[in-house]
């Protein structure tokens, strides 16, 4: 699959072969800093004075190549599609070849962040439990009555962690083990593996 | 055990054979006995024909002081000795305190399960529904390709709210055997312990 470039793009990243393949590459550099940490316009001033370009072509030409590192990612083209994308911008081989190692190195990393901006929801994350008898309470002593209290970690997205305690008795702890079992078990059914084998 | 002076003044009336003859007392045990037990309140309950006779106060007097001499029991789990002197020491006699024993006893088991019930507890799981899934693709990356599932554990609340909520979470695979196994563990740790 390829990566459709608008004509805008092109013209945003028309100044690179006018630099050297090195400048190229620590261009490079920054873009995937920048989509670790975000954007620092300080580096674009201090590259933009050192090349004696402006400014705004600087950060077309970053925000240019964030833009090709993050659509590569997400879509997961292939190293011969990225290729021929990057042939329609017309650039010399070594910086296509520049590119395509920025592209290789990165992919995994900025797909994970990217995955950090996709919704989220609850999702699991430890369970601590404990087994405790009831012996009285303030209506009734002489009891006794077993409880499993449970306390589930559960994250939302990448900030706050919720914390939910709650109690069960015996049978039912029995049945949810028996449930989720079956849960389990409906993975490896021919209906499921055909799905997984055959949506990739 | 101790009970306080209007409730002993209560079961004193309720002794005394001038008030109540043996066939109203049993009446009013019977009846006593079975407002505990009922699940709604009933206005009525002291309506029964047996004690139509008997001043009309005097017999909320009894009723609500037996009501309460038979929780304050249920609840310290009191034998038949204990009861026994309990009831002589308020003017009982013998043919009165076998007959409430008699009910004590038939309803013990049922007032004990009412009184275990109130109080407040940790929201309590019933169930759980789960729904298995395959995440394909978002926004924001394509070609996810990865199963997971959806977990809602249907939790009672009791206490104030009274309502059931649910707890709704993902997870995958991996962390769903993980939450099996760990739930695995507390069930045999519950085995052992039933066996020491």
């Amino acid at each position: 699959m390829l990566l459709v470039l608008s004509e805008e793009y092109k013209e945003h990243l028309a100044f690179l072969p006018q630099v050297d393949p090195a400048v190229v590459f620590e261009f490079g550099r920054i873009a995937v800093e920048f989509l670790k940490r975000g954007i620092n316009s300080k580096v674009y001033d201090g590259a933009a004075r050192k090349l004696g370009f402006p400014i705004t072509t600087v950060q077309h030409g970053v925000e240019g190549l964030m833009f090709l590192l993050t659509e590569s990612s997400k879509l997961m083209i292939t190293d011969i599609d990225f290729k021929d994308s990057v042939m329609v911008l017309g650039f010399s081989t070594e910086l296509n070849e520049i590119l395509l190692q920025l592209y290789v190195e990165n992919q995994t990393t900025i797909r994970s962040t990217l995955t950090q901006l996709a919704p989220s929801l609850p999702s699991y994350h430890n369970l601590e439990w404990r087994l405790d008898v009831q012996l009285g309470s303030r209506s009734m002593r002489h009891q006794v009555v077993p409880v499993v209290t449970m306390l589930f970690n559960l994250t939302m997205g990448t900030s706050e962690n919720r914390r939910c305690c709650l109690q069960t008795n015996p049978s039912t702890l029995l049945h949810l083990i028996a449930v989720l079992e079956a849960a389990l078990a409906s993975m490896k059914n021919n209906h499921a593996r055909r799905i997984l084998r055959n949506i990739k | 055990m101790e009970l306080s002076e209007s409730v002993q003044k209560g079961l004193q009336s309720a002794a005394d054979p001038s008030l109540f003859d043996l066939r109203s007392f049993t009446v009013l045990t019977d009846v006593t006995f079975r407002s505990l037990l009922s699940a709604h309140a009933d206005p009525g309950v002291l309506a029964d024909p047996g004690l139509e006779n008997i001043d009309r106060v005097l017999v909320k007097r009894c009723h609500a002081a037996a009501a309460t001499c038979i929780l304050e029991m249920v609840k310290q789990n009191a034998d038949k000795s204990t009861i026994s002197s309990c009831l002589e020491d308020l003017t009982f006699d013998a043919e009165r305190i076998e007959i409430f024993w008699k009910s004590y006893q038939n309803s013990k088991e049922e007032l004990e399960g009412v009184l275990t019930s109130i109080g407040s507890q940790l929201p309590h799981i019933n169930d759980v529904s789960w729904r298995l899934q395959y995440h394909m693709k978002n926004g924001h990356v394509h070609k996810v390709n990865e199963p997971f599932y959806l977990l809602s554990l249907n939790v009672e609340n009791s206490g104030l709210e009274g309502s059931a909520k649910d707890i709704n979470f993902s997870c995958t695979v991996e962390q769903l055997q993980d939450l099996v196994g760990k739930m695995k563990d507390a069930a045999k740790s519950l085995e052992k312990a039933t066996q020491m």
